[in-house]
């Protein structure tokens, strides 16, 4: 019986995480097949061809090693400036007693719930006024302005159940608010951090909404509108987009992989006290 | 032509649109903007920024020959800047728009272009038209817009034809159509034999459809009356357009019912594999067929139904138009005349895989048997027509893909789908 339900249950998991692992591997095989098997036999056929010269057409025509740099600048500097912000401010909240607090916090959080979509004309004008349109920098700017609302509201609830008496030992002990923010509270506060960090780096590394809404030259694209660049007006060499998109897909899983541990017991954490 | 994908559009599409919308009431913003002129542009004094959506790898690598061409020839300096085609729908608004735009834009002749200048985005290129005497007046009359000086220069057109594949076609023993009786009896042929004898790809790319609404129309009402109908002066429950359905009926039928389920490129697939018998596309989907299989590909046009009607074929027209505020009008006006050359057409004809047709008369297009035919039977025509969204707008093209899905799947409902286009158009017409 109990070998019954064991069974049972490896058969349903494993039935699972195909239908997770599908699609991924179907990019994965759609993108070792030449464009003349995909053309004559449809992009869903079983592939009747083998080639890796599409990552070649993906890394050099279609540009990506300049596509990743760009998007290695945006998304590096982005995640550590809004997540040292967000902490900050998240430290400043959860620790003292700022007036208005509450609705600083709830103004970040409503902030969070406007869809980005209404504001890309607004974001396009002013970083045109600002004079940073067309650059990384604005790209920066948007993603560490969006991010921060967010990153603020777990790092404060995060921060909110550290015990105080830390705190006071450590003030008893001489050490400044400065001191106290660098040597008490972000060690403290590090499986939040490094689990927003993985998660931020992916959301950023994945944007596509706000590169084509700041940037106009195609040398400054990051990675997603790159890929997307790769499409024709009508016909789509579709092999190469999977290349491209396996080649993308790289640092992400790169960053999960090394963060993993951290966002596990960062997820779990607080849940057992 | 038009490359919709409703999915994404209604995504960012809308968002082009909003900012067409909100560009009268940012104007005031774009009055500053343009005081707090960028170190944004990135472009010395001197270069013209060419924005394509030519992105696939022929198409960008012709653009790339050509201005390194022009470069070359030290009249001024370009740079080429090519954005993802679905990216550059959604955002030329905003290009054209903003303070420091690039200068030159590639994009679509009639109402489109027209719609741009009537806002006093574009510049004048009269100058340029001026050494382009011996280009046809049709493709003059479509470059000038409504206060009647030029703003776009062609660069090349393509067609839209039956396709099919001559093997298949031996096969079968059957021959081209040159009537509506003929094709309806190729029809009911194939169909004997066991093929669906009309392709089509409605899953993604419902505009696909609209050919079928173009051509009926102008085959049975006329090229006049399609653009009157397209720009709001004409009626869409008007009997002369239930007429042009009444004619679709009778095709419908015969129609791959597998069609609506996938975009056309999977079409283009099914055609070729000779799971359908023909397709009525444009040339662009010959990019989506195997190398092997272009020398077996022939057209013939959509069959005539009136004679009395003057013929007309859909030629969409691509090419350049600048931007009002560029820094460096004669640059541009430069580069403009040097891509209407002969030699720069030329070169990008040779360059690009597609089967185009080079708009300067002297230019000499492939002599591929194929593209011979194309231009013979585009040479024939008394009137071309563009396509349903370059001859209206984009945003005339969803009432459109939404009356025709629903017909093909209720051609029963037909009074009451009309009715209901008529009112979402004059929507957009009221804007």
């Amino acid at each position: 019986m109990n070998k019954l339900r064991t069974g049972a249950f490896h058969t349903g998991m494993i039935l699972l995480s195909l239908l997770w692992l599908g699609p991924v591997l179907w990019v994965v095989v759609m993108s070792t097949r030449s464009f003349d098997d995909i053309a004559a036999h449809g992009v869903g056929s079983l592939p009747r061809s083998f080639t890796l010269d599409t990552y070649r057409q993906a890394w050099t025509d279609g540009g990506e090693l300049r596509a990743l740099i760009n998007s290695m600048v945006v998304t590096v500097p982005s995640v550590l400036l809004s997540l040292g912000l967000a902490a900050m401010a998240a430290f400043a909240l959860s620790r003292f007693r700022i007036p208005g607090r509450r609705t600083i916090l709830l103004l970040m959080l409503a902030g969070n719930l406007l869809p980005p979509q209404i504001l890309l004309i607004p974001v396009a004008k002013f970083s045109e006024l600002t004079g940073l349109y067309d650059t990384l920098w604005a790209l920066i700017a948007v993603q560490v302005g969006f991010g921060l609302g967010f990153y603020t509201f777990v790092l404060h609830g995060f921060m909110r159940d550290l015990p105080g008496e830390i705190q006071e030992a450590a003030t008893i002990d001489g050490a400044g608010t400065a001191q106290i923010f660098t040597k008490v509270m972000l060690p403290l506060t590090r499986p939040a951090l490094a689990a927003l960090g993985a998660l931020s780096f992916t959301w950023i590394f994945n944007d596509l909404l706000w590169a084509i809404t700041v940037l106009r030259t195609d040398d400054n694209m990051p990675v997603t509108p790159a890929l997307l660049g790769l499409q024709g007006q009508f016909v789509s060499s579709w092999n190469v987009i999977a290349a491209g998109t396996v080649i993308a897909a790289v640092p992400t899983v790169a960053v999960f992989l090394r963060f993993q541990r951290h966002f596990v017991s960062g997820l779990a954490l607080g849940a057992v006290k | 032509m038009s490359d919709f994908d409703p999915g994404r559009r209604r995504f960012l599409g809308h968002l082009g649109l909003a900012g067409l919308g909100a560009l009268g009431a940012s104007s005031f913003l774009t009055a500053c903007a343009s005081s707090a002129s960028g170190p944004a542009a990135g472009n010395g004094s001197g270069a013209v920024t060419i924005q394509s959506n030519l992105s696939s790898p022929q198409a960008k690598a012709a653009m790339e020959k050509l201005i390194a061409n022009f470069n070359a020839q030290g009249k001024g300096t370009a740079s080429l800047n090519t954005i993802a085609s679905e990216t550059f729908r959604t955002q030329l608004p905003t290009y054209l728009t903003s303070a420091n735009p690039p200068d030159l834009y590639t994009w679509y002749a009639g109402s489109v272009a027209n719609d741009y200048a009537s806002r006093n985005l574009l510049l004048d290129v009269s100058d340029v038209w001026k050494s382009l005497g011996d280009y046809p007046q049709s493709l003059r009359t479509l470059s000038t817009d409504a206060s009647g000086k030029q703003i776009f220069v062609p660069m090349n057109n393509y067609w839209w034809g039956f396709f099919y594949r001559k093997s298949n076609f031996a096969k079968w023993g059957v021959q081209e159509p040159k009537t509506w009786t003929d094709f309806l009896a190729l029809c009911e042929t194939l169909k004997s034999k066991g093929v669906p004898p009309i392709g089509i790809g409605l899953g993604d790319t419902p505009w696909v459809a609209s050919a079928w609404f173009d051509y009926l129309n102008i085959r049975i009402n006329g090229a006049q009356f399609h653009r009157e109908l397209l720009a709001g002066k004409q009626r869409f429950d008007d009997p002369k357009v239930k007429a042009v359905f009444t004619r679709w009926r009778e095709v419908l039928p015969y129609f791959d019912p597998k069609g609506k389920a996938y975009p056309f490129q999977e079409a283009t697939t099914a055609l070729l594999a000779g799971k359908t018998g023909m397709f009525l596309i444009g040339t662009f989907f010959a990019d989506a067929a195997p190398k092997d299989a272009l020398g077996d590909l022939d057209f013939f046009r959509f069959p005539i139904i009136d004679p009395a009607v003057p013929l007309a074929e859909e030629a969409p027209t691509d090419g350049f138009f600048a931007s009002a505020k560029t820094a460096n009008p004669t640059g541009t006006r430069a580069l403009l005349t040097y891509l209407a050359s002969t030699e720069a057409q030329e070169a990008y004809v040779k360059a690009s895989s597609g089967i185009v047709l080079p708009a300067n008369p002297k230019a000499k297009a492939s002599d591929s048997p194929l593209v011979v035919k194309g231009k013979a039977m585009l040479d024939e025509a008394k009137e071309l027509t563009q396509f349903f969204n370059r001859d209206s707008s984009d945003a005339l093209q969803p009432t459109a893909d939404t009356a025709l899905t629903k017909f093909i799947d209720k051609p029963d409902r037909i009074d009451a789908i009309l009715r209901e286009w008529q009112a979402g158009a004059e929507k957009v017409f009221k804007g």
